[in-house]
């Protein structure tokens, strides 16, 4: 295609925007809806995965030894560990610090330690895993390691929130799917009006030699320009929404720390603009295919 | 230049509407397709123009065989012939000027092309001071000559007109079939579909008269009706 047949092209697409300035709205604006609901769920899930990394920070699995274990055991047991194929890394944890951390967690009550010396704490060993599927046979071999007194793991934490992020993922997948789905039938449908309301423009292009291509492209072009502006309008509708509801979200739950909205923009922008123009370009093909035949 | 091939025409409805009709229309020619209502006369200018495809027979144009022309090539072949319409077919969005320009951009024409044979044609019908305006603002023999204008202004070898003159007054219609005399006198060969009895008969050139679907009268320099024919139905 020669430059000046690109540069008509997008002239027509524009004017024809303009020339249905209702019906574009009415698009732009069920397009911004979607990626607006879509740009939430996708926000909430940056922002789950963002406030439940400590999670995968905690040590998977910690060894305790018998308080009264004797150095030789303590020796062969590290020795053991640091050569384990499956253990990517372990911290010891010894007498001393384990008490220290007792003294400390303990806080204000912790003078029931009053009296009491390190000796009674246990030496542990916090074990991150190459491969958490090993999680298993590890457990079960150091459970019986001789002077071992339990093995214990907060794999189950872990899963349970990989499950809910998982959930997550597939549902707000899902929705995007069926959100994708409407709004590629709503502009389908609206740029239908157009293209009936232009039928018999289409026919006299094609009667005077106009190709497919040529009397497509317009009508693509009005639909990238719909789904764009929705996507620009529902960015900035999520903006305010995450600056307003950020701020209250953050108040009332200290606990949650929200992914700064610098970090997400660029992404959100590019995913709706991306979205928006498919959804746009499909809406206009899908509309215009019946009428190309003459 | 046009040529038809014991072509039958069925419609998807059980409609014969062309039934072993065969044809030959010289490079040159003006050619008047006469005929009642129903006769058929358009549906051989769809065949001519690749809108519907001939049930049996073969239509060749321009020397093309239209059976073996691809989906692909049909804007291309189309760009070759010009087409004028009872109801004018003009964009109403685009100006006068735009509307012939339009017909010159889909062919990805060098804009200095376009600034030279717009106004060319424009000048051509006659309508050089009417470039800016809107079709609804033109009368119907304006909108006609605009449409004769675009379908002359890609210089095409021959020119089909359906019923060009069938919501004109008798007065307007001899100017638009002046003008179409014009063009086939700079070389286009002319197909013109009509029911103006009074104007084929004056004008004295090649026709085809079709009745039911066939051919009852193919004659050089013919007139509407066979005169024996016509003074006897005559009033
Ligand atoms: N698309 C179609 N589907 C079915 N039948 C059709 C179709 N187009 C035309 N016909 C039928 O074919 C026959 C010929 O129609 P055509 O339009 O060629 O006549 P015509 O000579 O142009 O008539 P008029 O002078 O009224 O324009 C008619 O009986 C018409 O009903
Ligand atoms: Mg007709």
């Amino acid at each position: 295609m020669k430059l000046r047949t690109a540069k008509f092209v997008v002239k027509e697409g524009f004017v024809n925007t303009y020339r249905n300035v209702l019906m574009s709205l009415a698009s732009m604006g069920i397009v911004a809806a979607s990626l607006v609901i879509l740009g939430f769920f996708w926000i909430i899930t940056v922002n789950i995965k963002y406030n439940t990394q400590f999670l995968k920070d905690q040590p998977e699995m910690q060894i305790f030894c018998n308080p009264e274990m004797d150095g030789h055991q303590l020796g062969m047991l590290e020795w053991t560990i640091g050569r384990d194929k499956r253990i990517k890394e372990y911290e010891k944890v010894d007498k001393k610090q384990a008490f220290e951390k007792a003294k400390e967690m303990l806080g204000d009550d912790k003078d029931v330690l009053e009296g009491l010396d390190e000796s009674f704490m246990p030496v542990s060993f916090i074990i991150k895993l190459n491969n958490s599927a090993d999680y298993g046979e590890v457990v079960e071999k150091y459970k019986n390691y001789p002077g071992v007194d339990s093995v214990r793991y907060s794999k189950k934490a872990i899963d349970y929130i990989n499950r809910i992020l998982r959930g997550l993922q597939i549902g707000s997948s899902l929705l995007i799917a069926i959100l994708v789905v409407i709004a590629v039938f709503i502009i389908a449908n609206t740029i239908k009006l157009t293209v009936f309301a232009r039928r018999k423009e289409i026919s006299i292009m094609k009667y005077i030699g106009a190709t497919d291509w040529f009397i497509r492209l317009p009508f693509i072009v009005e639909g990238i320009i719909i789904g764009l502006i929705g996507a620009f309008v529902s960015f900035l509708a999520l903006f305010i929404i995450y600056k307003l509801g950020g701020g209250w979200v953050q108040n009332d739950f200290i606990m949650v720390k929200l992914v700064g909205m610098k970090d997400v923009a660029f992404q959100l922008i590019m995913v709706s603009c991306l979205l928006g123009s498919l959804v746009g370009a499909s809406g206009s093909i899908i509309s215009i295919r019946k009428y190309l035949r003459v | 230049m046009v040529e038809f091939k014991t072509v039958v025409k069925k419609y998807s409805n059980g409609t014969v509407a062309l039934n072993n009709v065969s044809f030959n229309i010289k490079k040159g020619d003006f050619t008047f397709l006469v005929g009642p209502s129903g006769s058929g006369k358009s549906t051989i200018l769809k065949l001519i123009l690749k809108e519907e495809e001939p049930t049996e027979g073969s239509v060749f144009v321009n020397g093309y065989d239209l059976s073996v022309l691809k989906r692909k090539e049909i804007p291309c072949f189309r760009r070759s012939l010009g087409v004028v319409f009872q109801d004018f077919r003009l964009l109403p969005n685009k100006t006068v000027y735009e509307n012939v320009e339009f017909a010159m951009q889909i062919t990805e024409a060098l804009p200095k092309e376009i600034r030279r044979q717009v106004p060319m044609a424009l000048a051509l019908v006659g309508l050089s001071r009417k470039a800016n305006a809107y079709p609804n603002q033109l009368s119907g023999g304006e909108q006609q000559r605009v449409a004769i204008a675009r379908a002359l202004v890609n210089n095409p070898s021959l020119i089909i007109a359906d019923e060009p003159t069938g919501n004109l007054d008798p007065e307007t219609s001899w100017e638009i079939m002046k003008l179409i005399q014009e063009v086939n006198m700079r070389g286009t060969t002319v197909i013109v579909a009509t029911h103006e009895k009074s104007i084929v008969d004056k004008m004295q050139k090649h026709v085809i008269a079709i009745e039911r679907g066939e051919i009852i009268r193919d004659q050089e320099k013919g007139q509407y009706e066979n005169e024996v024919k016509d003074s006897k139905i005559c009033c």
